[in-house]
Order: structure tokens, then sequence, then C-alpha cells
């Protein structure tokens, strides 16, 4: 053991590399533990020693917030986030592809002609589309690196998938415009969990069967009301002269997404995990507010740069919002007198 | 899904707080007593080790001392901590004994004492 300050120095100077979360921890203990073991009369970090705390310092930053976190239900929540909305994705994917939604048979209509085979929205048709198909495949793989607990993996293959979606998705007419949204929703708070909470890994021992049954409920929810878009938006307001019907679909999907809420608060899941949804459904919900009140069916067809910001900024912000959590300094526990 | 085996470093750290709460460089010298001086953690191992098993709820913070103005912060195993050190250490005990007795029948000579 040795009191030198030239070592101290040069210890602190080592210890600057950790997250500063870390340091304010543990900065200290890390510090006597590395004077107690140096040799009498040592007046700089050994070479080795430097090179174990960088190493140390590079995986505690690639890590994330760590155990010693004073806010665990946020940590824990952004991990389950980072598990749960990867196959929430999926779900709903599988979802319009299996359950598409048939126009009414006989309803005479000319424009009903140019849809040929395709009388319907989503179904298997969707799969013939390239861009869906090979969208839903990187989702999938998504999904299974999530569940292996590969977080970094998740998040490359998570970003490869949206920028593929976001650059291609658009030119696809038969793809729902709600789809759409809600994918670039997740996408943005899903790609931030995964940064900056302890990871999917800690999310698989949080997961139970009550929020699998509230997914669900929501992934059907947000589902079924994208038939409301697409009946009131081009090519489907072609085909549907039934009001009632998208009247029928919307009751629907609110009696499920009040349901999915009513679980939730029942069950007492974590409200920050519950916050971290609703960020993930704004743009979606936006979007179907706006066409439930009779506004304009622009605000994805054709969007301008304001309705991108009133679509997209409070989930950027919030995205933003959960990085930040990842570098703001923690309390310093107080020392028992 | 199979379980990974355990790390060595992180069997050893486990073993060194099954006894009693431990502080960091306790843990060190009482790993390199415990592997015959063949593992000698150092600092940014051990703490990023650390780090990993109280996130895993594995071990946790028993108490802090200040000595000679140096924070020392001592650790312990949790019961989930201690169940999961003896599923490892019975794991290796099985995968050690067939092995032993493997050799026993084809190398006596290296088997040692095991019969």
């Amino acid at each position: 053991m040795t009191d030198s300050p030239d070592l101290e120095r040069g210890y602190r100077r080592l210890l600057a590399c950790y997250p500063r979360a870390f340091r304010r921890e543990h900065g200290e203990e890390v510090l006597a533990v590395l004077m107690a073991s140096a040799a009498p009369g040592r007046k700089r970090p050994r070479l080795a020693e430097s090179a174990d705390v960088l190493w140390s310092a590079l995986k505690m930053r690639l890590r994330g917030p760590g155990p010693a976190s004073e806010n665990r239900p946020w940590a824990d929540a952004l991990a389950l986030f980072s598990l749960v909305a990867p196959l929430f994705l999926l779900l709903v994917d599988i979802l319009n592809v299996a359950l598409p939604y048939r126009f009414r048979p006989g309803a005479r209509n000319p424009f009903a002609r140019d849809f040929g085979i395709h009388p319907q929205i989503g179904g298997f048709p969707l799969l013939s589309v390239h861009i869906f198909t090979i969208t839903v495949a990187a989702e999938a793989v998504v999904a299974v690196l999530v569940l292996l607990g590969l977080r970094w993996a998740a998040l490359a293959a998570l970003a490869a998938t949206a920028g593929y979606w976001v650059a291609a998705g658009r030119s696809i007419p038969w793809i729902p415009y709600p789809l759409q949204l809600i994918t670039t929703g997740v996408f943005i708070v899903a790609a931030a969990a995964l940064v900056a909470s302890p990871g999917p890994r800690r999310g698989r021992q949080l997961v139970n069967w009550r929020l699998g049954v509230v997914l669900v409920l929501a992934a059907a929810a947000a589902y079924v009301s994208t038939f409301r878009y697409d009946t009131m938006t081009f090519p489907g307001r072609l085909l549907v002269r039934q009001p009632p019907t998208t009247t029928v679909y919307l009751a629907g999907s609110v009696v499920l997404a009040v349901a999915a809420v009513v679980l939730a608060v029942v069950w007492k899941l974590s409200p920050y995990f519950l916050l971290l949804l609703a960020a993930m459904f704004w743009p979606y919900a936006i979007q179907l507010a706006f066409v439930s009140t009779g506004g304009s069916t622009d605000l994805l067809g054709n969007p301008t740069p304001l309705h991108l910001v009133a679509l997209y900024l409070p989930p950027v912000l919030f995205a933003f919002g959960v990085l930040l959590t990842a570098v703001a300094p923690r309390r310093a526990r107080l020392l028992p007198s | 899904m199979a379980q990974r085996a355990m790390q060595e470093a992180t069997f050893l750290i486990l073993t060194a707080l099954a006894t009693t709460s431990q502080h960091g460089y306790g843990i060190i010298t009482d790993v390199t007593q415990i592997s015959g001086g063949r593992v000698r953690l150092r600092a940014g191992t051990l703490y990023t080790a650390l780090d990993r098993l109280r996130s895993d709820e594995l071990i946790a913070v028993d108490r802090e001392e200040i000595v000679d103005n140096r924070l020392r912060r001592y650790y312990r195993l949790t019961p989930k901590g201690s169940e999961t050190l003896a599923d490892e250490a019975a794991r290796l005990q099985a995968n050690a004994a067939v092995a032993l007795k493997r050799l026993n029948v084809s190398r006596p000579d290296l088997a040692g004492g095991a019969a």
C-alpha cells in the first residue's frame, strides 16, 4: 500500500474514463483498492493496471446504467421496454397479415375492379410486397436478438431495419399508413431504451404473462384501428362505402385499448413502462384522433414540416430524455454516520 | 434455453463472499488465495464483475466504512447469489467426478487419489 500523491493523481486521471454516474458511486472505492494494491514507492500506475481500468471503463460505458442507479424502477421499465417493443412490432405485423380487412362483397364500386384479386386491406398479399416482407423479416431478427439478450446486435439490426423502412416504406400504398406510424414511433423509443437501459436480458427477468396479455390487447387495438384510417384515406375511401363499418372497427379498437389500460392499472404494471408505451403510441394516436375528428388526412399523406413536428417531436424528445438518464449523474449515496 | 457456464473469476468472487461480506481489496486477496495464486484480479476487472453481479442481484452492498480516509464498501451474497453459487459448484463437482472417474479407468496415474 502507498500514499503517493502522484500515484493517486494518476489513478484519478484513469478513473475519469468511467461514466460519471459510476464514478460518483464507486470512484473513491475503486481508488482505495488501487492504492491498496500498489507496491510501496510506486509513483505511476503500471501499464497493465491502466489497461485494465480503461477496458473496464469502456465496458461500463457500453453497458449503460448499472445497478447502482438510484432510479431502479425507471431502469427496469426501460429494460422491459427494450425487450417488449420489438416483439410488439412483430405482433402487429403478424396480425396485419393474418387478419385482413375484407371489403363487403357485392358493393358496387368501379374502383374495386382495379384491385383485382386483392379486395382487402392487409392479408397475405402484403407478403408479396418485398419491402414489407424484408422489413418484417428484419423485425423478426431484432426480436430474436432481444430475446437472446444481445443488446448491441439488436440495436444495430433495429437501426438497419428503421433506415430501410423509412427510406423504402412510403413508396408502398398497400401498407397501412398507421402501421408505418406505429413502427416509426417504436423504432425511435426502442432504440433509446436499448442504449440507455440495463438491456433486454434484464427485461427478460421482468417479463410475465400479465404483461403479455396487455401487450396483445394493445397490439390488437392498434391493428384494428388501422382500418379506420385506411377506409378514410386513399385508396380505401374509394372502396368502402359503409361508414358504420368503420365506426364499428373504431369502437372495437377503443374497447381493446381501454381493456389494455384497465388491466395495466388493475395489475399494477410499472407506470414508467406505461409512460414508455404512451410515447411509442403517440404518433399513431394523434393521427387517429386527427382523422376521427374530421381533420385533414394529409397529416401523414402529405405531411408538412409542422405535421412531422406534431407527430414525432414528443417521441423524439422522450427518447432524448431517456438517453439523458443514461449519462445523468446519480445521487451519491450517503455514508452511514 | 441452456444457461451459460459461470466464468471462473465470477465463481471465485462469489466464493470469496460465501462465508462473510468483504470489501474490494479483501475480495482480491481472497480470490488470489482461493485460486492458489493462479487468478489475480485487478481493480477494473473486479468492479466490472461486481457491477454485473449487483445487476443480476447475486450480491448486494452490506455496509460502508471509512478507513484511513478511504471508502470501503462491503459486499455480501444475496440468497439468489448463494443459490447460484451452490448450483454452479454442484455442476462443476459433477463434471469433475465424471472426468476423474473416466481417468481412473483409462489413466490411473492421472486420476490421483480418486477412487
